[in-house]
């Protein structure tokens, strides 16, 4: 069979069932990471999860109630128990002293807990039309149809103009709810709308993902999305991305072996974006934060050095060996060290020694400077005795920023000495 | 005292069962700059809450402007406390400042280049201009306060009240704080500021208010700042209110009917 032969395969009806399967869970992720972004500004996390466990009893009553199994009235059904529980979580907020956690994990119990046990009783009814209820529990996204694809993109499409006409609202909700109600904007009318848009999310979504992975679905794009980006609207767009793009992979993965689950393999992709992108995330990510770090030692080791050859050629020493330079430094980092300092013109090597040129002194000048100036700051702020200031210094000097250096100068009124009776060198 | 410009009207706010606040009843001057004084959990921040309409009390009723706060709440600027925020929202400078015309866009309208000027304006004023695209996450307690600042500047209010805006700020910040009270009163403007330092509270404030839970005094401030009143407002451990309050708690007795 030829390559496009094979792509092709993959468009034929056979796979009918795996397209709609994936675009449809690729949409209710993509609906649920975008409302969920708020859910994680407002630091509500949790709330996900309370949300989720407790559209059970609403969907068990209305099977109760109706005696079909229609996606109507259980999405009725749930959006109410749903959206009851986040009142009762705020009610007892108002009314009590228990700590919010203690309020989540009571109101996802009780819900979850009646939910249980209606569907147990409906399991032993003996009705015949109850068969596939406890689907609800961890989905079942392989029997998705295409009338689902559509609800999935409905909501899709409801979250994502909701969000994008109210963004200012839900973003200053999210940041400042005080400062919100004092400019007079509407903030409970705000606060229940958003609810609902994330309620009504999630009783579509467990029909397809289920309770228990539904709360992953509206936290971790988010989660993940903050980690590249400080701003709201770019969060949205990541967080829609990674969910999008997670629910589709997923299912791919799913279906490419025997008993691969699809709920748990979007969320086991969804946290794999989570972990790249506490990595790999500017600014805040592991990675970027190592480079910082890396580029201070390079800093401190360059400085620290061009101080040593100063200092030993102001000694009187003619031409100073390496082996007087190296410091705390092991053998390669010391090599990299020279070569820098070589590079950027600070020092020049003859034979087995190192001379240092005139922008060198300068810029040894300007660090032992900031050594002494900070001494003198510490000798008379701290009230710090003079053998308690140089391992202090030996720190900040390489953090002092041209301007941090002018302040303390007009601040210590441009002094001559430091504490050590040392000049220093302007 | 000519027209009031907020009156307090036997103001009440239980928490539970806790008054916060008890029959606070006074009024506050026009063009003044007026200090509210007392110690922690002495309803401070209550009171200002209030009168801004950001919780709603238990009974009685505050007017600004002798109107109702709907009708003024343009004129108003409310600067919350800086330490209620949480400071690591993805936002940078000029987007909390731009909140501050938001009363006059609404939730919808997009903001004008007028817009952009007078925030540009609000953070020369605060001399944080050069910050603007900065990180909220990465400023110091100084520079958010005075991001807070700029925000209500930007409302081009006529009445200002500030939640604590002394408070873990850095000497720099704060003579700028004080120097733009000076100069916002020189140009007519009230200001309402809770504070907790009585060594400052003289030279900073024209008048006070000062509480404990229930007003211990409202006048000026070489009239109120006398031993007896602040011996009154800070001293004793556990003050008349304070055993009263903890027996409604404990006991679930109430002292008000919604």
């Amino acid at each position: 069979m030829s390559f496009w032969q094979n792509i092709s395969t993959y468009f034929s009806s056979e796979y009918y069932t795996f397209w709609v399967v994936s675009i449809g869970a690729g949409i209710i992720c993509f609906a649920a990471g975008i409302v969920g972004t708020f859910s994680y500004l407002r630091k509500r996390a949790l709330i996900g999860d309370v949300v989720s466990h407790a559209v059970l009893p609403g969907v068990a009553i209305s099977f109760m109630l109706t005696g079909v199994k229609d996606p109507l009235y259980f999405l009725i059904g749930a959006t109410t128990s749903g959206i009851l529980s986040i009142w009762l979580v705020d009610f007892i907020q108002s009314k009590s002293k228990l700590k919010p956690d203690t309020i989540l994990a009571l109101t996802l119990s009780v819900f979850f807990g009646i939910g249980i046990v209606l569907l147990t009783k409906i399991q032993h009814s003996g009705d015949a039309a109850q068969s596939g209820l406890d689907s609800f529990l961890f989905g079942k996204a392989a029997s998705m149809t295409m009338h689902d694809v559509i609800t999935f993109s409905i909501i899709a499409l409801i979250n994502t103009i909701c969000i994008v006409v109210f963004l200012r609202a839900f973003s200053i909700i999210s940041f400042d709810e005080e400062y919100a109600k004092s400019i007079g904007f509407n903030v409970k009318v705000i606060k229940s709308f958003l609810a609902l848009l994330t309620v009504i999310t999630v009783a579509i979504g467990i029909q397809s993902v289920g309770i228990v992975l539904m709360a992953a679905l509206l936290i971790t794009p988010a989660s993940g999305a903050r980690f590249l980006t400080n701003s709201v609207k770019k969060m949205l767009v990541y967080a829609g991305i990674f969910a999008l793009f997670s629910g589709f992979t997923g299912v791919i993965i799913s279906s490419s072996g025997e008993a691969m689950p699809t709920g748990p393999w979007i969320v086991v992709v969804l946290s794999t974006f989570t972990i790249l992108a506490i990595f790999f995330g500017k600014e805040k990510g592991v990675i970027a934060r190592m480079r910082i770090r890396k580029s201070n030692n390079i800093k401190i080791n360059n400085e620290n050095t061009l101080k040593t050859i100063y200092k030993l050629s102001k000694e009187g020493n003619e031409s100073i060996s390496r082996d007087q330079l190296i410091n705390n430094q092991s053998i390669t980092q010391f090599k990299a060290t020279l070569k820098r300092l070589e590079k950027n013109q600070i020092l020049s090597r003859v034979k087995e020694s190192v001379i240092l040129t005139e922008k060198g002194k300068l810029a040894a000048r300007e660090v032992i400077r900031k050594h002494r100036l900070w001494e003198i700051y510490l000798s008379k702020y701290f009230n710090l005795d003079a053998d308690h200031l140089h391992d202090d210094a030996e720190g900040i000097e390489h953090i002092i920023t041209p301007e941090i250096e002018k302040h303390l100068i007009t601040l210590l009124d441009r002094p001559e000495k430091d504490p050590h009776q040392s000049e220093i060198p302007y | 005292m000519k027209t009031p410009i907020i009156e307090a009207h036997n103001l009440t706010v239980l928490y539970g069962r806790k008054p916060a606040i008890w029959n606070v009843d006074f009024k506050l001057p026009e063009g003044q700059v007026i200090g509210i004084m007392g110690p922690n959990g002495s309803g401070k921040s209550t009171l200002l809450k209030a009168i801004m309409g950001v919780i709603n009390p238990t009974t009685g009723y505050t007017k600004l402007y002798d109107q109702e706060l709907e009708k003024v709440r343009h004129k108003v600027s409310y600067v919350p406390q800086r330490q209620e925020i949480d400071w690591d929202f993805p936002a940078s400078v000029w987007d909390v400042v731009s909140m501050g015309r938001f009363h006059i866009r609404g939730l919808f309208k997009r903001l004008t280049s007028e817009d952009n000027d007078i925030i540009k304006e609000s953070l020369e004023k605060v001399n944080m201009l050069g910050f603007a695209k900065r990180q909220i996450s990465q400023l110091s307690g100084g520079q958010q306060q005075r991001v807070f600042l700029a925000r209500a500047l930007a409302q081009q209010g006529e009445l200002f009240l500030m939640d604590e805006p002394f408070a873990g700020v850095d000497v720099a910040t704060e003579e700028l704080i004080v120097d733009l009270l000076k100069d916002m009163k020189s140009k007519g403007k009230t200001l309402v500021i809770v504070h907790h330092d009585l060594h400052t509270a003289q030279s900073y404030f024209d008048h006070l208010v000062l509480m404990n839970t229930r007003l211990v005094a409202c006048g000026k401030t070489s009239d109120v700042f006398t031993d007896q009143i602040l011996t009154d407002t800070y001293g004793g451990k556990l003050t008349t209110i304070a055993k009263i309050s903890q027996e409604l708690e404990n006991k679930e007795f109430p002292i008000r009917h919604r």
